[in-house]
């Protein structure tokens, strides 16, 4: 009988107790398989928001945290002059701001306001009614989120009244009257997020910032050049502004950033995994032994060393691979309460997980789960080849 | 905190992203400058002990602060001291760049000189209540009355939405999770454990012992063995808080405490540690405790 069929059989004799041991190694896999899940969930999730609308370098003044980032000046000119180099495909200056709408109750409700200096390429999707035009008529059209629609009771056509609010305080400029030209939906809104939309004269109109200034200039770089080359031509034609790629800017998040959560899935891992190992090494230790004579007996009508060491070993891998797919479905149930629960952190994108399945995740897990089989079998492996075949009966038929 | 001035808001943080221009890039500013004696003693500035670090400045150095962004119009100050800066969950990942100035010369280094109402103009001011209960109240009522200003209460409120909160849910659940699966670890044992003591159990039966009686045995074995476990689980973490806090201190730069063994932590640990033990322990015996007595000493 080969070994394999020889360890399932001997798993089958004692069947409460493997399957506690699978029932173990589920749970243990199960949030193991979550962490793996978690420490790289967040880059992937950002990545996928970043690629979203094929923007791939971004400009920035100065770095620094948001709050203290310089603004771009005259960034329309800027990014005209960016979309003209070669290997630019289109280049798009974003300003970021906020304002206040009176809904029905006493307070005014905070709306996030972007503006977007005139250009096809958006970063939102215009669901119902129409996208903002170049138009000088449709300079104060805006396009709003469906929470904002509702929230108003309003939909393309609507006008709104704004007051611009363009630090902790409203600003003392008086409230405009914009006109809802769409509704759309915003990759980075949050769960309950007031958005809007519009054309730099908005923000103008509403707050006192020099007009034409961006935060950020977004560029497409064309497909046969890449964003590596589309940074390399902007950063030699305005060294003065920084310029980064995606993977730049996901390479500085994994480094600040996302830390925390790699770091609790590291040790979580390492937790379930050392679990793993010793509960698996328990039960299969506890079985040896129960099995001493058996054992010996198998050795002395011929089976060899390396025979009973691959019994042991295929009963530790059946345990820890039938656990460990049983924990595959668990742990992706798991993940979506968890990733729900992280998810509810005030200001995260909807569109946001920190729970992501990528198909490393299942080699990695793979391999964890060999080296958990491997290292649960060295000891009681170790027990089965240095058992003495001629003392261990004695000592069993006389016992 | 009552907050008004929108250009004062962005002018404080260009002064600190000034500082933090210099001392990341070094193109504008020495990172310590000479100072004539006859001039006189510049003001007095307090760096963050991260800044200092970061620049290899030291106290009594002269450094050249600048309120405008590109660096222009720039004033002396002299390192009086460093901080450290007070500990925030939701900058831990920032370098802490800071500077603190007085604030006639911080209204002076970012004032417009145009404006004569700069030196009279506040970012925020910081207001302690009597009754700290009513911060919602007053945050209303002053709000009202003087709509030109933003005022908000500082407390984070218990709410759903508040990040801790967020981060503490998520802690639990993986800490129920992690329980989960040690409980699961601990009915192996359990079951191991009785399987062992078979006979044991069926020779106190043929001696007399009642089933409740051996019942009571084990819950209570069950219970010491969980507890054990429990106390060193606890004490381990006691013991090694230390050992995380030095580590992501060090490693965020920060005096931020990561790690906490609090009595109601340990406590609550060892109150789910026991009924899960005794109940482990009751779960994985109960087939032996009703078997065959006879069967139990293999006769």
């Amino acid at each position: 009988m080969r070994a394999l069929a020889f360890a399932w059989r001997s798993l089958l004799r004692r069947g409460g107790r493997s399957a506690l041991g699978i029932v173990g190694i589920a749970a243990a896999g199960a949030l193991m398989f979550d962490m793996l899940l978690l420490s790289r969930g967040l880059l992937v999730s950002v990545r996928e928001l970043l690629d979203a609308f094929g923007f791939d370098v971004r400009v920035l003044a100065s770095e620094g945290i948001p709050q203290s980032r310089l603004p771009i000046e005259h960034a329309l000119e800027t990014a005209r002059a960016l979309s003209a180099l070669p290997e630019v495909a289109s280049a798009v200056p974003f300003r970021i701001g906020e304002a206040e709408v009176a809904a029905d109750s006493d307070r005014p409700d905070e709306v996030a306001l972007f503006a977007v200096g005139a250009t096809t390429r958006r970063i939102w999707t215009v669901v119902d009614g129409r996208d903002l035009s170049g138009r000088e008529d449709d300079a104060l059209d805006v396009v709003v989120n469906h929470r904002l629609a509702e929230r108003m009771n309003a939909g393309p056509g609507t006008s709104l009244e704004l007051r611009g609010r363009c630090s902790a305080t409203p600003s003392i400029l008086p409230p405009i009257t914009v006109r809802i030209a769409g509704v759309a939906t915003f990759p980075f809104d949050s769960g309950a997020q007031l958005t809007m939309a519009s054309r730099f004269e908005v923000l103008d109109r509403l707050c006192e910032r020099p007009a034409g200034e961006a935060d950020l200039i977004m560029v497409a770089s064309r497909p046969e050049s890449g964003p590596d080359a589309a940074v390399d031509a902007i950063r030699k034609a305005r060294p003065d502004l920084y310029t980064f790629s995606n993977d730049e800017v996901i390479e500085r998040f994994e480094r600040v950033g996302f830390s925390y959560f790699r770091q609790i899935s590291t040790a979580l891992a390492i937790v379930t995994l050392s679990f793993g190992i010793v509960l698996i090494t328990v039960l299969l230790t506890v079985s040896v032994n129960q099995r001493l004579g058996e054992i010996a007996a198998l050795r002395a009508i011929g089976f060899s060393r390396h025979r009973m060491a691959a019994d042991v070993l295929w009963e530790s891998a059946l345990l820890v691979g039938i656990g460990g797919l049983a924990a595959i479905p668990l742990g992706m149930a798991l993940s979506i309460w968890l990733d729900a629960i992280l998810r509810s952190l005030p200001g995260v994108p909807a569109t946001l997980h920190f729970f992501v399945f990528e198909p490393r995740v299942l080699w990695l897990y793979a391999g964890l789960l060999t080296g958990v089989a491997l290292g649960a079998a060295i000891y009681p492996m170790w027990l089965v080849t240095r058992l003495p075949i001629a003392g261990t009966l004695r000592r069993e038929f006389v016992s | 905190m009552v907050s008004a001035g929108a250009s004062r808001v962005r002018s404080i943080s260009r002064v600190l992203f000034v500082v933090g221009l210099i001392v990341g890039f070094g193109h504008a500013l020495p990172s310590a400058i000479t100072v004539n004696d006859t001039q006189p003693d510049p003001p007095a500035v307090l760096f963050s002990r991260q800044l200092l670090a970061a620049r290899h400045l030291q106290v009594g150095d002269v450094v050249e602060l600048s309120g405008d962004p590109s660096g222009a119009n720039p004033q002396q100050f002299r390192i009086a001291g460093s901080y450290e800066p007070m500990p925030d969950p939701i900058r831990v990942t920032s370098e802490r760049l800071e500077a603190r100035l007085h604030l006639p010369d911080l209204l002076r280094l970012t004032g417009d000189p145009d404006n004569p109402q700069d030196d009279d103009s506040l970012s925020a001011i910081s207001v302690k209540l009597r009754r700290p209960e009513d911060a919602e109240a007053f945050a209303r009522d002053w709000s009202a009355r003087v709509p030109a200003i933003g005022v908000r209460s500082s407390g984070g409120g218990e709410t759903e939405h508040n990040p801790f909160e967020v981060l503490s849910r998520f802690h639990q659940a993986i800490a129920s999770l992690t329980v989960i699966t040690g409980a699961v670890f601990l009915l192996a044992l359990m079951v191991l454990l009785a399987d062992e003591r078979r006979e044991t159990i069926g020779t106190l039966r043929l001696i007399g012992l009642t089933r409740a009686r051996v019942l009571a045995q084990v819950l209570l074995e069950g219970a010491i063995i969980a507890g054990a476990g429990a106390i060193f689980g606890v004490a381990l973490a006691a013991l090694t808080e230390g050992v995380f806090n030095a580590f992501f201190q060090w490693r965020y730069d920060t005096s931020l405490i990561f790690v906490r063994v609090t009595p109601s932590i340990a406590w609550r640990s060892i109150a789910v540690a026991i009924p899960l033990g005794m109940a482990a322990s009751v779960l994985a015996s109960w087939a032996l405790v009703r078997s065959n007595t006879l069967t139990l000493v293999r006769r």
